[in-house]
């Protein structure tokens, strides 16, 4: 999208949202190196949510939506689920279609972009929950990787059905009890970021949402090698605060809890040698990037002083 | 000849029952008659029933599917007769009256029982070595369906010899869409021969061939076919 | 018909010269004859359906059809083409492609139809104009690969626009249609066109066609009655709370009228298609018997042969086809069948959903005999179809 498309007509401007004008003046589409850094500065492309007070999916949600490097250019497949609830806040075109149908949905779409627009870069995002990726939609999840579809598939996982109710799913942990889990879970937690691994993918990580820089470097990395490479997948720790019996403010601990050393949720990263070096150059071209602006800053200081 | 003849042919997968039958409504169509054709299989198999139809007449053709009531019945195996190797039993049901049955075998292969039902209709039979006319001419038992179109067009001249070649040439001359199975048949076949113009002159030759042994037979019958 | 009329007389990249789709039903373009099979047809179709994306599964009987798709991929006519995992991805991945602002094609057969079925309606409610070339087979159990028309009866209220087509000439006339009505932005819908597996798409015979030096105008995506999702035109909130966390009469509201809507469209439909299939969406012969055959595709076919031979007998039978399922043509069929005495469906199916819709739409509808039936892929051979006929006549008086 040409950043001009969301410009208003001056003869409607004084009926247009709010909402929408802040898009249209302070929103980052089009901008270089954006970050979560822009949250608070910038207007956010996700205007609010349908989720629990504290959700820490909402969290996601945000840093992921400040993260991605090409908005004005991305198209974003969700599912059913406490995602779908955000979809229709979200400031840039999603699909939700139906339940676990995600990662089909997007191959489909990726290669239609790419079909009609050869001399762009549209990304394709997906985004849904550990059901929908793990349980009704693994097959459709797993074989978009093995057909090597240049997709990011990004899994909020709740460890169970939050938003029917907190049914046992297929990422839930051993023993636990949940509803269709009277008895508690029979089988492990399903080691998906492995299955990605072994299925092609290009850059698989785990991680919570605690830490924010964490959550944009490994969007930024996770889009870029799909883009150029092939498949990647990144699974991130949003809980279920509700079904867990937390306080509003008590998920940021939660996932802190998750992801010590040896828990479930310790920061995982793989990356093939093809997804590394394009990393590290993009990496590099970023620190450039910095460098020159730091410089640029401590010029105009010292000319202002001047 | 009737205004519309039903060609049921059965044989087994792999002898080119179904290739027949497009062979034959290709010809026709090229002389400008109404003609389809239409195969029946269960799952593809080789050495599996295969039974395949084929209709042809002077007015447009709706008719579809499995054919319940042929004029001409084609026997492209014995153990169609012998095995009941076949989607229709007995071979020979719903035949009309005064129909022909081809049978591809150099012995008698039908009981009294089943000569007294043909004879019920007025139905003539005629056993014809088709394999045999095959290796001979053509050198592969896989021209058997040749042989067997050939001997069927001696009988009846459904067809002209001249359209019966340009249909083969549209067959087997040129890329054709066909299913695994077939297409390997298709690669055997043609491995027989060093040049593709070669297949098709060897085909024909062992239409020709039946078509001789056809003529003969129908010679002998007191009446016109398929009056 | 109102296309991109700017592109019309172009070229595109396969050399192929952009034309109107009525200019493929007139005289103005020359036509050639094809004796081929009707998956070969599909082919023939596609070809000159300027489609962007085909995906596709084996499943006989259509996986001829769907595997020749694959070719014209290779050799340039198509732009996409890939196997999926299953129907319902495949279909899911259709849905992807069309929200992108592509052409799609795509075919499946009994089971498959069921297996992929929750997306019918999703793509009729996204307004996905995604065309589905149905072969129609049994559905088990017990298995069954040959014709059945049951998985029509299954679709009719997906809102789908689905229309049957009798023969390979209409199954090629009505895929080029078929893409142009879908597409109207006040139309807008998927579309299934269907046909009798085996019995059209693997029978021979001779189809009319203009050459393949010519297309159909390719789709235009910005004339959709709703966004493309390509980021080329400016995102929106879509609402301020999702409709599913509203449990109150707007969510419901919001449902019905869309829902209401797209049953609109199919309506609207008619005007167009009947337009393209020569004023009218049945087709009407010898219609002041007493007696008229009134169905859809194959079944039809067999009612033509027992008309034939039950003229040879002296008997006066009529016949109406039906080719539009969705809409279906109620005024034409309640107007075609006001003095028959005896209406007999023939159907290709055990439960009789055509009887069932003829029945719901004409009065008296005591005249309707419900059958002959054939299912699982059995012939329906004329000669039983008039058996049939000549009992029920002598049952019920008729003349």
């Amino acid at each position: 999208m040409s950043t001009n498309i969301i410009k208003m007509s001056e003869a409607l401007a004084d009926i247009m949202p709010q909402e929408y004008k802040d898009l249209v003046e302070r929103s980052t589409y089009g901008k270089v190196d954006r970050g979560w850094r822009d949250i608070g500065e910038s207007k956010d492309l996700i205007e609010t949510h349908s989720l629990c007070a504290g959700c820490p999916e909402s969290l996601a949600f945000r840093y992921i939506m400040s993260s991605l490097p090409n908005p004005e250019d991305t198209v974003m497949v969700g599912s059913t689920g406490c995602t779908s609830l955000v979809f229709p806040h979200i400031a840039v075109h999603n699909i939700h279609s139906l339940f676990g149908n995600q990662n089909a949905v997007a191959s489909g779409l990726k290669r239609t972009l790419a079909l009609r627009f050869p001399d762009k870069t549209k990304d394709v995002v997906v985004l849904a929950g550990d059901g929908a990726t793990v349980d009704i939609g693994l097959d459709m999840t797993l074989q978009s990787w093995f057909r090597q579809e240049k997709i990011t598939t990004i899994c909020f996982d709740n460890e169970f059905y939050g938003n029917t109710g907190g049914q046992e799913s297929g990422l839930m942990q051993k023993q636990f009890v949940a509803k269709m889990a009277p008895a508690g879970k029979q089988f492990d937690k399903v080691n998906l970021p492995q299955l990605a691994i072994d299925s092609g993918c290009h850059y698989v990580a785990m991680l919570t949402t605690s830490k924010p820089m964490r959550v944009e470097k490994v969007i930024r990395n996770a889009i870029e090698v799909a883009r150029e490479i092939g498949p990647t997948y990144v699974q991130i720790y949003t809980p279920c605060i509700l079904e867990l019996g937390k306080q509003s403010h008590e998920g940021i601990d939660e996932m802190k809890g998750a992801e010590k050393k040896g828990e479930r949720f310790e920061f995982f990263e793989y990356r093939t040698d093809q997804a590394g070096e394009l990393i590290d150059k993009n990496d590099a071209e970023r620190k450039v990037r910095k460098d020159a602006k730091k410089e640029a800053r401590k010029k105009a200081k010292e000319t202002a002083k001047a | 000849m009737r205004r519309r003849i039903n060609f049921r042919m059965s044989g087994l997968g792999g002898q080119g029952v179904v290739t027949s039958a497009h062979v034959l409504a290709t010809a026709a169509a090229k002389e400008n008659k109404y003609a389809i054709s239409n195969p029946f299989f269960g799952a593809e198999k080789r050495m599996a029933p295969s039974e395949s139809y084929c209709r042809i007449g002077d007015e447009p053709i709706y008719d579809r599917g499995e054919l319940v009531y042929p004029d001409v019945i084609m026997i492209f195996h014995p153990h169609v007769i012998t095995l009941n190797k076949s989607y229709t039993m007995p071979f020979y049901s719903g035949i009309k009256e005064g129909g022909i049955v081809i049978i591809n075998s150099t012995i008698e292969l039908l009981s009294d029982e089943h000569k007294e039902e043909l004879e019920k209709k007025n139905v003539r039979h005629m056993n014809v070595a088709a394999t045999n006319i095959a290796k001979e001419v053509a050198g592969t038992e896989l021209a058997s369906n040749m042989a067997m179109l050939g001997a069927l067009l001696g009988i009846t001249d459904i067809v002209t010899l001249e359209s019966m070649d340009l249909a083969i040439q549209d067959r087997f001359g040129k890329k054709y869409v066909a299913s695994g199975g077939t297409a390997t048949l298709d690669e055997a076949i043609k491995k027989k021969f060093a040049k593709k113009e070669q297949l098709l002159k060897k085909n024909l030759e062992t239409v020709q061939v039946a078509y001789k042994v056809g003529k003969e037979w129908a010679s002998t019958l007191k009446e016109l076919v398929l009056a | 018909m109102s296309t991109a009329k700017s592109l019309i007389g172009t070229k595109n990249k396969m050399g192929q010269t952009i034309v109107d789709i009525e200019d493929f039903f007139n005289d103005k373009l020359p036509k050639e004859q094809h004796f081929m099979t009707g998956s070969e047809i599909v082919k023939e179709a596609i070809k000159r359906a300027s489609v962007d994306m085909s995906i596709s599964y084996p499943i006989t009987p259509q996986s001829e059809a769907a595997a020749l798709v694959g070719e014209l991929w290779v050799e340039g006519y198509v732009k996409g083409y890939f196997r999926g995992e299953h129907e319902f991805a495949v279909m899911s991945q259709c849905a992807g492609a069309a929200f992108g602002g592509a052409r799609v094609f795509t075919t499946t057969s009994g089971p498959g139809t069921l297996r992929a079925y929750e997306n019918f309606p999703m793509w009729s409610g996204s307004r996905l104009p995604i065309m589905l070339c149905l072969m129609v087979r049994g559905i088990n159990t017990p298995l069954s690969i040959q014709p059945d028309t049951i998985e029509m009866g299954m679709l009719l209220d997906t809102g789908m626009l689905m229309w049957h087509a009798e023969n390979a000439q209409e199954l090629f006339d009505y895929l080029l249609m078929g893409y142009i009505v879908a597409e109207q932005p006040d139309i807008h819908l998927p579309i299934a066109v269907a046909c009798d597996g085996f019995f059209v798409s693997h029978t021979k015979e001779m189809v009319e066609m203009v050459s393949k030096d010519y297309c159909i105008p390719p789709y235009d995506p910005y004339r959709a009655p709703v966004p493309v999702m390509d980021m080329e035109t400016a995102p929106m909130r879509i609402m301020r709370d999702p409709f599913v966390m509203k449990s109150n009469y707007i969510s419901y509201m919001t449902h019905a009228s869309w829902q209401l809507e797209i049953r609109g469209a199919i309506e609207r439909s008619r005007k167009y298609t009947k337009r393209l299939m020569g004023g009218s969406l049945i087709e009407v012969e010898n219609g002041d018997a007493d007696i008229i055959i009134c169905s859809s595709g194959t079944a039809i076919s067999q009612g033509r042969e027992a008309i034939r031979l039950m003229k040879a007998k002296g008997m006066d039978v009529g016949l109406v086809k039906i080719k539009t399922i969705r809409p279906f043509p109620d005024d034409e069929v309640r107007k075609a069948l006001e003095n028959a005495k005896l209406i007999v469906v023939p159907e290709l199916n055990i439960s009789g959903w055509m009887a069932k819709e003829i029945k719901s739409c004409i009065d008296r509808n005591d005249r309707v005999l419900v059958g002959p039936h054939v299912a699982g892929g059995m012939t329906m051979p004329p000669e039983v179809l008039m058996e049939e006929i000549e009992k029920e006549i002598a049952l019920r008086k008729v003349a």
